[in-house]
This record gives structure tokens, sequence and C-alpha cells, in this order.
């Protein structure tokens, strides 16, 4: 019988092992060894992670327990880093997601990148990418958690440049990595100073706090001398940041968009079980310390509720199709974010919200893994990811037409398809938790979902061909890279009915620290407004693009139109807005000062620095020169050198 | 039969077993490479069973009422036969040809035989409970020293700088011997606890006298300042296995020396010696690293930043027992792994080239993997995270400041960037300046090629694994 113990090791190694071997020895070599070495072992990680789950939901849940702990660095003063390996049902679930997704994914490469020469460090990389983010999910404490986040960051860096030959892809690369790690800066800068104040960096101690033990206390930060509890609130919204920027909430959303210059199953995985959702994972895995921390949930909540009616109204412009489906992304991973912050209410915290978040999480990797190896497919019949160029691939790609409406379907929520529960727990959390402003705008958004995804599927699959290649047939759908479309239609359909009612009892209970609701009333009408408004949308957008009546060509047409349609299809400037002030604010005034100051201040201190210790070495070399009489005459120099310098009481 | 414990076979055996490997020389031919085979059996059967000794725990294991085999001790015996073993295996090359403009030398067996003499000598001092005994190990392990220095009869640079060598060492022996007269004089006794318990009933400028003259005589096989004159000549002179056994095995030694002195005997006095370690410390590793600024011939080079690794090395000693004890052990694996793999990597280079910077001009395009190597060394030794050498340096500096020694512990950092400077100037050497179409090309043998992975793996290896270094020393935490 294999212990759980060698389970867990066995998942977070087998990628591990995934990329040395493929980076290392077979890489170069063949590229097709490597595409078959990559799929058995994600394979495997993905069979053990599923073992593990069973073993655990069977024995232990929701108990929270490590499989592993061993320290890593102690320092001084009684904090400990350690790296261990956190076994709940949050984590569980998150590891069968991202083994699963990422062994989806690996077999969809052989055929996305059969013609690629590099494959060999493309599959290295993506083994890379899930193991880091196998370590953040299983990660015990903030200081483990904060090496995986970054290593999630440099293998997202290394993936979206991965055509590094197109200056594009380099830029959205260095663009993606800049801005997650200026908002890493913050979350390190949060872990500093909540470890500080707890002294511990431990998930489990700091779940299980109570402020009103730091209200008495009080520490200096240099400036401001405030108390413990003041620095708690302050630490749980540095460290939400973090957060912030790796989920691409508003405003630091305009890397994600622009990493679709990675290979398309990059863009998929990043959206469905990686990178994206370790924000999110974060919030989730901290909840109860937030929940403690006054404003951060509320904060939480109007991040997460803005960037969700912002990228969904972005995305129902776009052409790209890459891009409609991030900010599609931008607007779900937004549901998820406010249905963390909602959970308050007044005093007591509802646990629906994080239910139905984490919830979200797991039907949601399934249907956008899904729609981004679509898409992928789709680009590589037209060689574009425009929707200028697509239409009338339906008939074409009959599998791939099927499992998109299934993912469609779902991520529109429409019964019975998994997007439909999460979604509507979302909602009631929202509802029940009196955010009624939120809430509102959560039914409006599920119709600008609906409507941007089913316009995409129109003008995508219906209507006359526009593309050369399509009208004259070359159309074929490739096996390695329509099975794991197949495959994840299965769970997009119904991960939703098989999840509901689980997700209820993941919480752990006994963490948190003030007055907790574990369970509220539905509101029977809810449903059938969600659905109501969804289906209205659908209807405007079958009238708009593939009724009889929809003028297509017009509708495609960006030249030609208002100036709010413009303001929105150019994504509200934002973009631009980022370049503006980079190069205006930061390139022409604090770089030009902080070079001024370096050039003639450090530099001068330096170069005298230099000057003087190369001087001083001169004067060592000089006394170097091999008399031994002059040897002999050191001994006895260094021994009355120490006999009035060495302080002897003598 | 004798009844000899379980714990003293490893020093029985290296003290047998040289024998065996000179004596056969009266019966094979000089081509045999039997006595090297005999040697590296023995060698690493010593380093097995030293391996096999459990931890004590603090309890001390007595063999004849005057040969102590305490945890530090074996971990030290461990860390002298890594060396000696490598120091050996580094050799074997120079016994087939040349190198360094230096003729082929001869008599390997005679060679490993005055290695593993040094190697007893060593473990005399870590074993020693009586001033005699110390004294002896001391010598033992530093008279193989001087005929090693001059292994090479032919080479005038060779036998000038072992002249100096033992001209020096005989004053720094006299200062010893001065100082345990004086601290015989003292105490009135030679065994260790009664002059532990003298000491700590009160101090006088007797007791202060032999401290002085301890640490001068000890400063000359430390290459402490001011006394580490010889070392940049005799390194540049003697052959190069020589060198990296000089630097390794005779630096543990005096090293664990001075652990033995100020843990043992001098314990009571520790604080009070504390400002003249800082000082010698801190002034060593600065005059070390200045040294090593401007040098162009590669075993010099190595002569000034073992003498600033020295100064490092001291800062650990402000600290309690147990947290200098580990630290000092632990570093001096590392400083074993990463100094060897350097001198490894430098032998390759002077078969074929001179020993000079210029020599590794072009290094990564002609033989990267040897340029890995030596960049592994480098960052290692310059204390580089993730490689070994950052957490060796990390547990040094960390038992110097738990002490409360910050000003020394700040000015050891501050000092590794010069470190850092000229450690990357080898390594802009070997990666950043074009290759020289004059130098011959390299090939390494086998034995070469194995070592110089190996020890690339454990450099890595060490520092990857930082909380190894709790499971070594678990012996220690009582």
């Amino acid at each position: 019988m294999i212990s759980d113990i060698t389970l867990g090791y066995s998942i977070l190694l087998l990628p591990l092992i995934t990329f040395v071997v493929n980076g290392l020895f077979l890489g170069n070599k063949c590229a097709k060894a490597a595409a078959i070495f990559a799929v058995v072992c994600n394979g495997l990680a993905f069979a053990a992670a599923g073992a593990l789950a069973f073993i655990y939901f069977s024995d232990f849940a929701p108990q929270a327990t490590s499989l592993f702990d061993h320290t890593f660095i102690p320092f001084v003063g009684g904090l400990v880093a350690r790296i261990g390996m956190l076994i709940d049902p949050l984590s569980v679930m998150m590891l069968v997601v991202v083994t699963f997704i990422s062994f989806m994914v690996n077999i969809y490469s052989i055929g996305y990148m059969r013609e690629d020469r590099a494959a060999g460090r493309f599959f290295a990389l993506l083994s890379l990418f899930s193991f880091s983010m196998l370590g953040l999910v299983v990660a015990t404490n903030l200081f483990q958690m904060f090496i995986f986040w970054e290593l999630v960051g440099v293998s997202s860096y290394l993936l979206i440049g991965f055509w590094y030959h197109k200056p594009s892809a380099v830029s959205a690369s260095k663009q993606a990595f800049i801005l997650t790690r200026f908002a890493d800066s913050f979350f390190l800068l949060g872990i500093v100073l909540v470890s500080y104040v707890v002294g511990s960096f431990d998930f489990s101690t700091l779940n299980s706090l109570s402020l009103v033990d730091f209200q008495k206390q009080f520490i200096n930060l240099g400036l401001v001398t405030i108390s413990k509890s003041e620095a708690l609130v302050l630490g749980s919204i540095l460290i939400f940041t973090g957060g912030w920027g790796k989920s691409a909430m508003f405003p630091m959303h305009i890397w994600l968009p622009n990493a679709m210059e990675g290979p398309t199953p990059v863009s998929s995985i990043i959206h469905s079980a990686t990178m994206v959702v370790a924000g999110v994972y974060l919030v989730a895995r901290l909840f109860p310390f937030f929940a403690i921390c006054d404003n951060a949930l509320t904060l939480i909540m109007w991040v997460g509720a803005f960037t969700m009616v912002f990228a969904a109204v972005i995305a129902c412009t776009q052409k790209d199709i890459k891009r409609i489906l991030a900010y599609s992304t931008l607007s779900q991973l937004g549901y998820m974010m406010f249905a963390l912050g909602a959970c308050k209410i007044g005093l007591v915290v509802a646990v629906t919200g994080w239910t139905a978040s984490t919830f979200h999480i797991f039907t949601h990797a399934f249907f956008k893994c899904s729609l981004f190896l679509i898409a992928g497919s789709l680009i590589h019949q037209v060689h574009t990811n425009d929707l200028d160029a697509m239409g009338g691939l339906g008939k074409k790609m009959k599998l791939t037409y099927v499992c998109t409406l299934i993912s469609i379907l779902a991520i529109s929520g429409i019964p019975p398809f998994s997007g439909f529960f999460s979604k509507d727990e979302i909602i009631l959390a929202a509802f029940q938790g009196q955010h009624y402003v939120v809430f509102g705008l959560a039914l409006f958004t599920s119709g600008l979902t609906t409507f941007y995804m089913f316009r995409l599927f129109f003008l995508a699959f219906h209507g006359e061909p526009r593309h050369e290649g399509v009208k004259a047939g070359h159309v074929h759908e490739d096996f390695a890279m329509t099975l794991p479309i197949v495959i994840l239609a299965i769970p997009a359909l119904l991960s939703g009915v098989l999840g509901k009612g689980i997700f209820e009892e993941f919480f752990v209970p006994g963490q948190l620290n003030v007055p907790q609701l574990m369970k509220l009333e539905h509101a029977e009408w809810l449903p059938f407004v969600a659905v109501g408004i969804a289906v209205i949308a659908l209807v405007i957008a079958w009238v708009l693009y593939a009724s009889p009546w929809a003028k297509v060509q017009r509708a495609l047409d960006e030249t030609n139109r208002s100036g709010i349609y413009k303001i929105v299809y150019h994504k509200f400037y934002f973009d631009e807005m980022y370049y503006a002030v980079v190069r205006q604010f930061i390139f022409g005034g604090i770089a030009r000062a902080a070079r001024a100051f370096n050039d003639y201040v450090i530099e001068g201190l330096l170069a005298f620095t230099v000057w003087f210790v190369h001087k001083l070495g001169d004067l060592v070399r000089l006394a170097q020169a091999g008399y031994l009489p002059f040897y002999l005459g050191t001994l006895i120099v260094g021994v009355l050198l120490w006999r009035f310098f060495g302080q002897l009481p003598l | 039969m004798f009844n000899i414990p379980n714990f003293i076979l490893p020093d029985v055996l290296l003290l047998i077993f040289p024998f065996i490997v000179i004596g056969m020389r009266l019966f094979v031919t000089t081509r045999s490479q039997l006595p090297w085979r005999l040697a590296n059996i023995g060698f690493i059967a010593i380093f097995i069973l030293l391996n096999l000794i459990p931890f004590s725990g603090g309890a001390e294991r007595i063999f004849i009422s005057n040969w102590k085999v305490d945890d530090f001790g074996v971990l030290m015996r461990e860390v002298l036969i890594v060396s000696a073993l490598l120091g050996m295996w580094l050799s074997k090359d120079y016994f087939e040809h040349g190198a360094d403009k230096k003729p082929q030398m001869h008599q390997i067996a005679e060679f490993i035989g005055a290695i593993a003499f040094a190697t007893f000598g060593g473990f005399t001092v870590v074993s020693a409970c009586d001033l005699l005994t110390f004294f002896l190990g001391l010598e033992i392990a530093t008279i193989p020293m001087y005929a090693l220095a001059a292994w090479n009869k032919r080479d005038q640079y060779g036998s000038e700088a072992a002249t100096k060598y033992i001209l020096m060492g005989s004053v720094a022996t006299a200062f010893e011997l001065f100082g345990f007269s004086y601290l015989y004089g003292f105490s009135g006794s030679l065994h260790f606890s009664e002059i532990q318990a003298a000491v700590a009933s009160g101090s006088s400028p007797l007791l202060w006298i032999a401290v002085l003259f301890l640490f001068c005589g000890i400063g000359f096989k430390l290459t402490l300042f001011p006394f580490y004159t010889w070392a940049p000549d005799v390194y540049e002179g003697a052959p190069t296995p020589v060198t990296a056994v000089l630097s390794v095995t005779s630096k543990a030694t005096a090293i664990a020396f001075l652990v033995v002195l100020v843990y043992g005997p001098l314990s009571p006095i520790q604080d009070k010696m504390a400002p003249l370690i800082a000082l010698l410390a801190g002034v060593t590793l600065f005059v070390g690293n200045l040294g090593a600024l401007k040098q162009s011939r590669l075993r010099r080079f190595m002569a000034y930043s073992s003498i600033a690794q020295a100064g490092y090395i001291m800062v650990a000693l402000l600290g309690p027992a147990t947290t200098a004890k580990t630290a000092i052990i632990y570093y001096l694996f590392v400083y074993a792994v990463s100094n060897y793999l350097a001198f490894f990597v430098f032998s390759i280079i002077g078969h074929h080239r001179e020993e000079t910077f210029q020599s590794l001009r072009g290094l990564s395009k002609q033989n990267p993997s040897l340029a890995i190597a030596l960049a592994i060394s480098m960052f290692s030794l310059a204390g580089i995270p993730p490689l070994a050498g950052f957490f060796g340096k990390f547990h040094l500096f960390f038992s110097g400041a738990s002490t409360g020694h910050y000003t020394l512990v700040a000015f050891a950092v501050l000092n590794n960037v010069i470190a850092l400077f000229y450690y990357l100037q080898l390594i802009k050497a070997a990666w950043v300046d074009e290759p020289d179409g004059h130098l011959t090309p390299l090939r390494l043998t086998k034995r070469q090629r194995e070592v110089v992975i190996l020890l690339s793996i454990a450099v890595i290896f060490l520092g990857f694994v930082p909380f190894l270094s709790n499971n070594i020393f678990a012996g220690f935490t009582n």
C-alpha cells in the first residue's frame, strides 16, 4: 500500500523531475521523448493527486494536517521558516485541479508544439510552472508560499516570453514580470510586518489570531508608532496586494491580456489553474486572518467587484479571441475575489462566500482551460487570433463545436452546466451579505458574460467562412489537441452538479475568531432571475451576430463607431496610461534624478573607495618582497603588536 | 588479544597503514600502482570507520586515560581524512608528469605517507588531554608539511619556499613551547582539566603571556596577520597538491588547536580573550582580502584567499562553544570541498599551461564544464547563496554575532564585497575574456573529471540542503 506521504512527495517531485530531465537531458536532443516523458510524469502526478484526494476525503476530511514539515531556515528569535506540505480540503482540491489541468495541457501541447523546434524547453518549463504552483498550494506558511509564489512568477515569465524572437512576446513577459513583482514587493513587506508582529509565518497561527490580544501593544515603524492590531490590518492589506497583482485585479490587470503572447497552452494553464488563481488562493488560504482584519475584506470585495464589471465590458468589444477569453478570466477572477470579500455581514462572517469562491475556482478551471485549448485549436486552423478571419468553423469541427458550447454554457451560468452552480452561490453570497450594489453588478456582469461569450461563439463557429483556408476546406481536428478538449468537457458539464454541497463541508471549522455563519438560506427566486438575465443576453447575442438579420461585417468593423465604443475597445486606454506614467513620470522624473545622484555622488564615493582599497592592496603586496629576515621580523613585530593592541590584561 | 575499543580503530589504522604503504616499496617496482591503491583503500576505510562511530552526546570517550575521542574530534577527523584523500587524488597526476614548469615528482608512497602522518598529527591535536600530547600532535602535523613543501628537490623555488617555511615554522614552534611552559608554570600541571581549574580560579600576567605566545605561535600556522608572510611564497613555491593540502589540512589542524584551547583549558577566560580574537580575525581577513586584489598567479591568489578565509573562521571563535564548533566544522567541510575544487581546476590548467589568470581566458568556450566548476567553487568561496559557502559563512557570522560582536560581523560582511571582487575576476577571466589562441588545449583524465563532478555536486548539495547542518551536528546540541 502506498502511503500518503509517498503520494505527497510524488505529486511535488514528478513535475520537478520532468523539469530537470527535460531541461538538462531530453529537451535539446529529442523533443518527442521530452513530450512523452512530460505527459507520463504529469499523468502520474495527477494519479497520485487523485489517490491522495481519495484517501484524504475518506479518512481525514475536513481536518488540516501536514504530510511533512521540515525546518528550512531557523531565524533569530524563534522565527522558523519551514518547508512542509499542508493538506486540507482546499489544498487537496487544488492539487487535483492543478495536476489534472497540467496533464491535459501537456497532452494538448504534443499537438500544439509539434512544429516548434524548442518544444523540449517548452515541456521543461511547463512542468516547472506546475511544480511551482503545487508548491505554493501546499505551503504551510507565508515564507514557503512566497518562495513558490516567486517561482510561479519566474516560470510564467519564461513561458510568456517563450517565443523570445517576437518583440511583443518579450515585452509582454517583461510587463507581466515587472507588474507582478511590483505587487510582490508589497506582499514581501506584508510578510515581514506580519511575521514581526505575530512571530510566526505559519498559516495555522495566523488563521487563529485574535486582534484583541494585540490592541494594547505598540510597535515603532520608523515614522509612526501604531498598535500591533493596526499593524496587522496594514499587513493584511499589503499581503492582499500581492494577490491583487498576481490575480491581475484592476488596475494591475493590464499584464494578463498582453500575456496572450505566449503559446496558447501556456495561456490555458495560466488562466485556469496556476498564476492568476494564486492570488485568489492566497486570500482563501488566509481567509480567517483577513476576516479579523476589519477593512481588508471590504477592500477585497470592491477590488473584485470592480474588476468583474470592468473586464466584462471590455470583453464585449474585443476581436482577438484570446483577448476576449483573457478579459473573461479577469471578470471571473473578480467574481471569486469579491465573493471572498462579501463574507462580512456586520460583525458576523458568513462562510458561504468562501465556499462559493473555492467552488468557482474549481469549476472555472475546467471550462476556462477548455476554452483556451479550443481557442488554440481555432488559431491553429486559421493562423490568426482575429475573429475577422473565423466564422463557419462549426461545420468542419463538430467535436470542438460541441465542447465549446458546453464550456460557454458553463461560463454563462446556465443550468445544468457547472458554472451555474458556483456562480449562483457567489451571487447569493453577495445578496445574503446585504451588499446590494455588488449583488446588482454581479447579476449585470453575468448577463455581459453570456453576451460576449456567445458573441465569440457565433462569430467563430456560425455564419459564412471568412478565411480562405476554411472556405477551401483545409480544416481538421488534431487528435492530440482534441482529446483534452473532449475530456475537459466532461468536468465542465458535471463538476457543478457533483461539487454542489461538497464545498460547504470544506471550511475547516474552529478557525475563525469572529462569530460565524456556516450556511445561509437559499433565495428561491434567485436562480430564475440569473438564468433569465443570461437567456436575454443570449438572445441579444444571437440577434446581433447569428440571426438571419445580423450584420456580421458591420459588427466586426470597429472603425465606424461611437466614442464610447472606441474607448471600451481600446480598453479604456489603460495600457497607454501606464506607458505615459512610466515614460513621463518614472523614466523622465524619478529615474533622471536618481541617475544624477548616482553619477555624481554614489559613483564618486565608489571610485574613491575602490582607489583607496587598491592602494591598501599595493601596500600589502609591497610587504611581500620575499626577504626572509623581514618575514622573521614580522613574527617579533606581531607579538609586540598584539601585546599592546590585543587588550590583554597584562 | 588487545582490548581495543571501536572508536580508536580509525586512529590505529591511520597509524599503521602508511608504514605498510611505504614499506611495500621494498617489494614492488617503482611503477607499481599497488601503494597508491592500498592508500586509497586505507583512507576510505578510515573514513567509513569514522562515520560508524555514533555520536556520544557530549560524553567523553577516553582511551588509556590520555586519548579523548569526542564528537568534535570525530568530525574533525572526518574533515582531515577528506582533505587527505582529496590531496592524494590531486597529487596523483603530478607523479605521472610535471606541471606548471616544475619537473615530475617521484616517490608517491612516501608522499602519501607524509600526508597520512600530517593527518595523524591533526588527529592527535583533537584527541589530546594534556599539553605534551597536544604539542606533539601539532609537531607531527607540521614536520611532514616541511618535507612536502620541498618534495620537488630539483625545483629551486620549491627549496626556497621550504627553507622559509621551516625557518619561520621553527620560530613559531618556539613561541608555542614558550607559551606552553608559561601555562605550565601558571597552573603547575600539564593536564587540561587541571589547567582549566587553575585558569578558572584566577588569572595572572603569567597566564596572559602564555595566551599571547600561543596565539602568535598558532597564528603562523593559521596564517593570521602578521604571521602569514610565509604563506604566499610557500603556496607559490610548493607543488600544487602540497599547496592544496597546506591550505586545508594544515589550516584545519591549526583551527582545531585553537578550538581545543579556547573551549577547553582557556574557556574560563574566553570573554577576556574576545578582543584579541576579534582583532586577529578582523585584521587578518582585511589584509588577506587586500592582498588577493591584484594577483596574477593562481596559487598566490589562493594563498591570500585562504588567509582571508582564516580570518572568517576566527570570527566563529567568539561564539559559545556549541555554536562555534558547529559553525567551524560545517565551514571546514564547505571550505575543504570548495578549495579542493578550485585546486583541481587549477591543476588541470597547470598540467597544460602556466598557473596564471591569463591561462583561464576563454575557458568557458574551450571547456564549459570546467568553467562551470570553477564558477561554482569561486562563488562558494565568495559566499554566494545558495552555494555551500554562503551557509558556511552564515554559520560563522552567526556564531560571532550570538555573543554580540556585531561590529566585527558587519566588518566581515563588508569585506566580503572585496572578496567578491577578486573571486569575480577569476570568473571574468574564464567567462568574459576572449580566448587566447596560443593556449594549449586542456585534456581531463578520467579521475580528474570524476572528482571535479563529485566536488561540484558536493558544493551545490551542501548549499541546497542548509538544514543538513542541523542533522550533522545533532550530537552537539546538548
